[in-house]
């Protein structure tokens, strides 16, 4: 007998060209659904896909000449029931009820289908396939009005040696395979499925990303290697390129010495970002006077290409010197003016007044730490009156992600002190989640400043953040704010900074102080992620919510303390009874209002857990000052025994209504001396 | 090649692949798309297959003549094919040979670029075309015009003249073009990037402005409910380039801002439904 025959699939959607940031996920998507289509309808062997930005290729390998043969079973009515609904349910599946057969006094129809020839499948599969894909953007340009990513050119579909034959958009499919538009001559005719990627690597195309990637890395490596230096690290900008070119070949060129007097960092953005070139870094990371340019085609005849790329790059520094130049002309000071001109927000007036609002912040945030972080306050009155300044330059007008750091060249250059000038760079930081904050304390002041101003103006004009939508994209500084005062150490009391933030906002806020418990709950909300971020459990995490923005540091501390303690065997009792105890002061209803008085208690339980509490109180005070969280919940813990046998031996709900009153009070003070680390109420015990 | 050559070339390029060839038309604007041609030609299903060199004013871009690569008014050379020919960005490429850009030995790259026209509710999906790293090109498939989808779709595309005769004559400054009959680019749009910057920036009288953009935009309502579409889309032509120097005056404030342009959408909005409406075959 001979063995079963199997044979490859292939197929290449050639588009007119995608943007780089399409093709990935269409590759994945390509992939899996085409996993889905084929399972249990035919059995084959791998599945891959490869591609550019102008084919997306899919082949299946090892592909069954059939399909697979399906047996089914559908249940139907009881035997003996009328003969005209058995004889209906028969039908139903093209039987005669003698073909019913008969279980447990159930009958069955048992339907045999064939499995359909693979030419027919992978016929039916593709379209199907290809509706299938989900781009960011979708277009039509033909008269059918098939929705693509791009228009479609050809489809190569092959089954083993012949045509899949498909129509989709005016397209029917064929065997032309299409190389580089420009380079590759007609298209070339493809016969053997498994000569497809030689073929287009013939017409300088390389097919598979993996291989694109590595030639570029390579060939950048390569093109630098005369400049002593190296292509700068980015892997943004390398992925786009891997599906931005289908033959990549580096093109170095030189930049002019007049144009290395700007800023690196404009120098860099024009080339990354204006022409997707690649900047040229020394060992240190500093910018040499190089760039890589990345042309889709040969490596031949580069000249005209090098000058090409020069002459662009020149234009647009020409451009970016010519605004340098005119900024330059006058002072960070000089701009403010401008700000008056320029909304923030249309209830929060212009950025001049945003910019009044962040001062008077700073300075009042200065104050705040005078006795505990003191901050050079001068430094920082003066960095946070320039610090809007740049807005209103032509070079961040023109590149807006250089907002601040420009600030920053300019300050410089109009003789600011380094403090200040650093302080106006760093305002945006941290710029995305892992980057770095502020470097100094005066930078950190301005940067807290200007991001709870901005918090502050949207909660008060109304625009608040609801479930996941945040339009006004607030998650942002209320991460960096937290971060930084975590980073930076500074115990600033955020909820006063919340409060005093929104008494500076122009609009008529009804009621203050629901408003800043809100945004208070809300800059928590990422405290919380940010912790959870470090693996910190959730309740853990909830424990140390209360006064956790009083003084950030020191909410880290305690949860760091906690989850030292909470390995101790003893601690999750300790925390069951500590639930106890809160669950009896919710019930009492009882305020703080009574101090214990050790005199007014009377059982022998109520003395040994007052004077334990007292005892491990005073221990736990001595570590919590010296920032010994973990020492001082540890002294706390100490009471438990007493705790236990206090709720042994004594009723807290007695009917004397004085020593109930007392015993309150004692749970009340030992609630209070664990709240100064962490509520233990809040911890997920197994028994709770 | 000439400035005007390189013009006269893409005419005769593009009229042999069955373009007409119309002419500027006769009011400011800051885009070819402006002309009729494009506009309504993209609106019914009637084939449209049009080029033509159209003068553009940005009075925002004006740079007093000072810097050699922005103008505050510049030529677009625009064609526009409806339906859309197969192989059109195959025969792009032809037309870039024709003026002496042979893409086999440049580096030619198609960047995503959508393009959108918030006055006119119009967007498109398309490309900017790179050649060594200079856009050339806007290549644009209409998707909506009026905040409509389009059927059948249109394919625009804009070559930026200046650009390529810079790129073909390697100058550095725009106003060094040889533009032909012996006259430099800037002999000829020199005084005229100065003045009108001086117009846009300092000198433009913006209680005039104001007044004749409300003045155009009744005038076009009016001339829309009289149901002539034409001379109604001319007022919304006015009103676009009115509040376009209005804006580089810096006499609109941001929230002004999006209600003029809603202004001007509302207008072009009523001119298409009305040219669709007395456009299509009953």
């Amino acid at each position: 007998m001979k063995p079963p025959k199997k044979t490859d699939f292939l197929l290449d959607i050639h588009t007119e060209p995608f943007p780089a940031r399409f093709v990935p996920p269409a590759l994945d998507q390509l992939k899996l659904n085409a996993q889905k289509w084929l399972e249990g309808k035919i059995e084959h062997g791998e599945i891959e896909t490869s591609g550019t930005m102008r084919h997306l290729i899919l082949t299946v390998k090892g592909i069954a000449a059939k399909g697979s043969d399906k047996s089914e079973r559908f249940k139907g009515p009881k035997e003996g029931a009328p003969a005209l609904a058995v004889e209906g349910f028969a039908r139903k599946y093209g039987l005669s009820p003698a073909d019913l057969v008969a279980s447990e006094g159930i009958l069955y129809a048992e339907v045999h289908s064939k499995g359909e020839p693979a030419a027919a499948l992978f016929a039916a599969m593709i379209p199907e396939l290809m509706k299938s894909l989900q781009f960011p953007k979708f277009m039509t340009w033909e008269e059918t009005g098939f929705k693509f990513g791009r228009p479609l050119r050809a489809i190569t579909a092959i089954l083993g040696d012949k045509v899949v034959p498909v129509s989709l958009a005016g397209i029917k499919s064929g065997r032309s395979v299409y190389g580089h538009p420009v380079l590759a001559k007609a298209p070339s005719i493809l016969k053997d499925i498994s000569k497809h990627a030689a073929i287009l690597r013939q017409g300088l195309v390389l097919s598979d990303p993996a291989q694109r990637r590595a030639y570029l890395l390579k060939a950048l490596e390569q093109a630098t290697k005369s400049t002593g230096g190296k292509t700068e690290a980015d892997e943004a900008l390398i992925d786009e390129t891997v599906f931005m070119v289908e033959h990549p070949v580096p093109v170095l060129g030189k930049l002019r010495d007049s144009h290395m007097k700007l800023p690196a960092e404009l120098l860099k953005l024009v080339m990354k970002k204006q022409l997707k070139f690649f900047p040229v870094v020394t060992k240190d990371g500093l910018l040499h006077p190089f760039f890589v340019g990345v042309r889709d085609g040969l490596s031949s005849g580069n000249e005209l290409v090098r000058e090409g790329y020069q002459r662009v790059l020149e234009a647009r520094f020409n451009d970016a010197a010519f605004f340098v130049g005119r900024d330059s002309a006058t002072t960070l000071e000089s701009q403010l003016p401008k700000l008056e001109r320029v909304t923030y927000q249309k209830a929060l007036g212009s950025m001049s007044q945003k910019a009044a609002r962040v001062e008077e912040l700073a300075a009042w945030i200065g104050e705040r730490l005078r006795q505990t972080a003191p901050v050079d306050e001068q430094a920082v009155r003066r960095a946070s009156k320039l610090v809007y300044a740049d807005l209103v330059t032509d070079v961040v007008k023109e590149f807006p992600e250089l907002q601040g750091h420009m600030g920053g060249v300019y300050a410089r250059k109009d003789g600011e002190s380094e403090k200040v000038a650093l302080a106006i760079e760093q305002f945006y930081y941290p710029v995305a989640a892992k980057s770095p904050a502020p470097a100094t304390a005066e930078a950190a002041v301005v940067s807290l400043a200007g991001k709870l101003d901005s918090l502050a103006g949207c909660f008060a004009a109304g625009l608040i953040p609801t479930g996941s939508a945040d339009p006004f994209a607030l998650r942002r500084p209320a991460l960096g704010l937290i971060r930084i005062v975590l980073e930076k150490q500074l115990p600033l009391d955020l909820d006063e900074a919340v409060a005093r933030a929104l008494s500076l906002q122009p609009v008529a806020v009804p009621e203050p102080a629901k408003l800043a418990a809100t945004l208070s709950d809300f800059i928590w909300g990422r405290a919380q992620s940010l912790f959870e971020d470090m693996k910190y459990a959730v309740d853990e995490v909830r424990s140390v919510r209360a006064g956790a923005l009083k003084n950030f540091p020191n909410a880290f501390l305690r949860l760091a303390a906690l989850r030292a303690v909470r390995r101790d065997p003893s601690f999750e009792p300790l925390a069951a009874a500590f639930k106890r105890a809160s669950n009896i002061l919710k019930q009492a209803k009882s305020g703080d209002g009574v101090a214990c008085d050790r005199a007014l208690l009377r059982d022998q339980a109520d003395y040994d857990l007052y004077d334990a509490l007292v005892a491990a109180e005073g221990a736990a005070n001595d570590r919590i000052v010296r920032g010994d969280f973990e020492g001082g919940l540890k002294s706390l813990v100490g009471v438990k025994p007493h705790l236990d046998t206090f709720f042994d031996k004594v009723m807290v709900m007695v009917e004397d209504e004085s020593l109930k009153s007392q015993r309150i009070a004692l749970l009340s003070k030992l609630v209070r001396a664990f709240r100064r680390v962490a509520d233990l109420s809040e911890i997920q015990t197994a028994a709770s | 090649m000439t400035f005007q050559e390189i013009v006269l070339e893409l005419q005769s390029f593009w009229s042999k692949q069955g373009c007409a060839v119309v002419h500027p038309y006769d009011l400011e604007k800051g885009a070819g798309t402006f002309n009729p041609a494009t506009f309504f030609g993209a609106l019914t299903a009637a084939p449209a297959r049009f080029a033509y060199i159209e003068p553009c004013r940005r009075p925002t871009d004006g740079r007093y003549g000072e810097n050699p690569n922005r103008l505050g008014k510049y030529y677009q050379f625009q064609v526009i094919m409806k339906p859309v020919p197969a192989g059109i960005t195959d025969t792009y490429q032809k037309s870039l040979k024709a003026i002496g850009l042979d893409p086999k030995k440049h580096d030619l790259r198609w960047i995503e670029d959508d393009w959108e026209s918030p006055t006119l509710g119009a967007s498109g999906v398309g490309w900017e075309v790179w050649l060594d790293g200079m856009e050339i090109t806007q290549f644009t498939y209409f998707q909506q015009m009026g905040s409509m989808p389009l059927s059948p779709i249109s394919v625009e595309l804009t070559y930026g003249l200046e650009r390529i005769a810079m790129y073909l004559q390697k100058k550095d400054s725009v106003y060094d073009l040889d533009y032909g009959g012996g006259l430099t680019y800037g002999d000829i749009h020199k005084p005229q990037e100065r003045e009108l910057s001086r117009y846009s920036f300092e000198t433009a009288d913006v209680a005039l402005l104001s007044r004749h953009f409300n003045e155009w935009e009744t005038e076009g309502g009016r001339l829309a409910a009289l149901g002539d579409p034409l001379p109604a889309y001319d007022c919304v032509v006015r009103t676009s380039h009115l509040f376009n120097t209005l804006d580089a005056r810096g006499a609109i404030s941001v929230t002004e801002r999006a209600q003029y342009i809603g202004r001007i959408r509302g207008l072009a909005r009523k001119v298409m439904e009305l040219y669709i409406e007395k456009n299509t075959p009953k």
